[in-house]
């Protein structure tokens, strides 16, 4: 097993701890090791506190890292704003000026950053270091049939000179990584949209995610699959505010990645949490009869 | 929303170097000088798509004129942004509007002005190392995945990352 040092964040570990549950318990099944994080803080958010004031929002961010260069290990993050401060952070810490300038305050909590430790989103980890035939391998009970629309949210693939994951215009790694679980993933016509969270107006999101979850509908998907909690949060609660506001009725579960992984590798859809969700993913549960189901 | 404005023999636009000049130590702050005002960024921009007030080359022509009041100010456009950098994807000049915006909003912080939401998770995350807060409910339902409690965050070392070293160059000189 390859370890990889997991930063979990807050949203997750937090208010879905059912995410952070199916991560732990699929990536030991590819032949990923996880190996948490001592006294780690927010990443911190790309946001809002990035919004405040940049250098202290990578200095916090260049710390965290530190933690990962402590024990030689890379980082994968489960959250996509997770993986956009990370990321950036490592990315604009090879600017000498700046890495100084972020090490001159580490240096008052007698840290300094290197920069030897690499971030990747939790999707990208899977594909890189484990790759799509080894998920195939580790489902026991395939979503046979059925169709999931997917939303990539936004720092999975961009800034894509940063991200460096797939093509930001025309991306397959969820499309693979949801086939590798024997469902089929079905592109809806608004896929590249964003998920409004960040925004702080109230039209923005409810139109958008209006136009969104409307074209998922038309392509009748069951399930719409992401791999970030700020998005999940959006089309889940978020979904009861835009059907409410337009008068539309969408029923679409959101549900993490992760969740639907464990899933099909035999985690009862008992133990996953599902019930926390305002939508939920039921039709999952016409694979539950499957024999292939493991006592967890 | 007032449309930045175009200089004309009656009205010639003073180009404020200062505001420019504080934009610039922000940490990219200085890309919207690249802009050559083509509008690439636009077409994909969803709070451009969603909103007829936001346009993210008319910010960066704001920034050029140097007419930060109109950008500096309470429920400022700045805030429609969706952060889904979209806008630096397709910049043939590589000046990452998104991080433009997202400078111009550390200016925004400079002046103590914040929308509501935005400085309450702020002050979450300064006073307790994350931006979602905890409480025992939350230890609860991390027990029913036999996941360990939260533990919190060593506060005395991000404090002093927040504020900047003896020996770092003052941004406000
Ligand atoms: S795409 Fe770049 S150069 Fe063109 S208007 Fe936008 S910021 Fe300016
Ligand atoms: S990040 Fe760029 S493209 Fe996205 S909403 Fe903001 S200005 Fe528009």
């Amino acid at each position: 097993m390859k370890p990889f040092a997991f930063f979990p964040g807050c949203l997750i570990p937090v208010r879905y701890p059912a995410m952070e549950f199916a991560i732990r318990q699929t990536l030991p099944k590819l032949g990923i090791e996880i190996v948490d994080l001592e006294g780690a803080s927010c990443c911190p958010d790309p946001i809002y506190f990035k919004s405040k004031d940049k250098v202290a929002w990578l200095s916090v961010a260049a710390r965290n890292l530190t933690l990962a260069e402590d024990l030689g290990l890379d980082v994968f993050t489960n959250c996509s704003g997770c993986t956009a401060t990370l990321s950036e952070a490592y990315h604009l810490l090879k600017n000498d000026e700046l890495r100084e300038k972020v090490n001159r305050r580490l240096k008052k909590i007698g840290r300094k950053y290197k920069g030897t430790s690499r971030v990747r989103h939790v999707a990208t980890l899977v594909r890189d270091e484990a790759g799509y035939d080894a998920v195939r391998e580790s489902v026991v009970r395939p979503l046979d049939g059925m169709k999931m629309a997917i939303h990539y949210g936004c720092h999975l693939l961009k800034p894509s000179k940063i991200m460096n994951v797939d093509d930001p215009n025309n991306p397959e790694v969820l499309e693979k990584m949801v086939e590798a679980i024997g469902a089929t993933p079905v592109r809806h016509r608004n896929w590249y949209l964003c998920c409004g969270k960040a925004c702080q107006h109230e039209a923005i999101p409810l139109n958008m995610m209006h136009a969104l979850l409307g074209t998922v509908k038309d392509v009748e998907a069951e399930i719409l699959c992401l791999i970030c909690p700020t998005c999940f949060s959006q089309f889940d609660h978020g979904q009861m505010k835009v059907a409410k506001h337009f008068n539309d009725d969408y029923h679409i579960p959101p549900v993490y990645y992760f969740q639907l992984l464990a899933y099909a590798q035999g985690i009862p859809y008992d133990k996953l949490g599902f019930d926390r969700q305002r939508f939920k993913p039921e039709s999952l549960q016409r694979f539950a009869t499957s024999s292939a189901q493991v006592e967890n | 929303m007032t449309k930045a404005r175009k200089p004309n023999n009656d009205d010639v636009v003073k180009v404020d170097f200062d505001f420019r000049r504080q934009l610039a130590k922000k940490v990219e702050g200085n890309l919207a000088s690249f802009c050559y005002q083509c509008g690439a960024c636009v077409g994909d921009c969803p709070a451009a798509t969603y909103s007829d007030e936001f346009n993210p080359r008319e910010i960066m022509l704001k920034v050029l004129y140097g007419l930060g009041e109109e950008l500096l100010v309470e429920n400022s456009v700045l805030w429609q942004c969706t952060n889904c950098y979209n806008c630096a994807e397709r910049c043939p000049q590589d000046v990452k509007p998104v991080e433009v915006i997202i400078s111009l909003k550390n200016m925004l912080a400079d002046l103590n002005i914040y929308p509501p939401t935005v400085e309450k998770i702020i002050g979450t995350f300064e006073k307790t190392g994350r931006t979602t807060p905890l409480s025992p409910a939350v230890d609860r339902q991390r027990e029913r995945f036999g996941l360990p409690p939260m533990k919190p965050v060593p506060m005395d070392e991000i404090s002093k990352l927040l504020e900047p070293a003896s020996d770092e160059e003052d941004d406000a000189e």
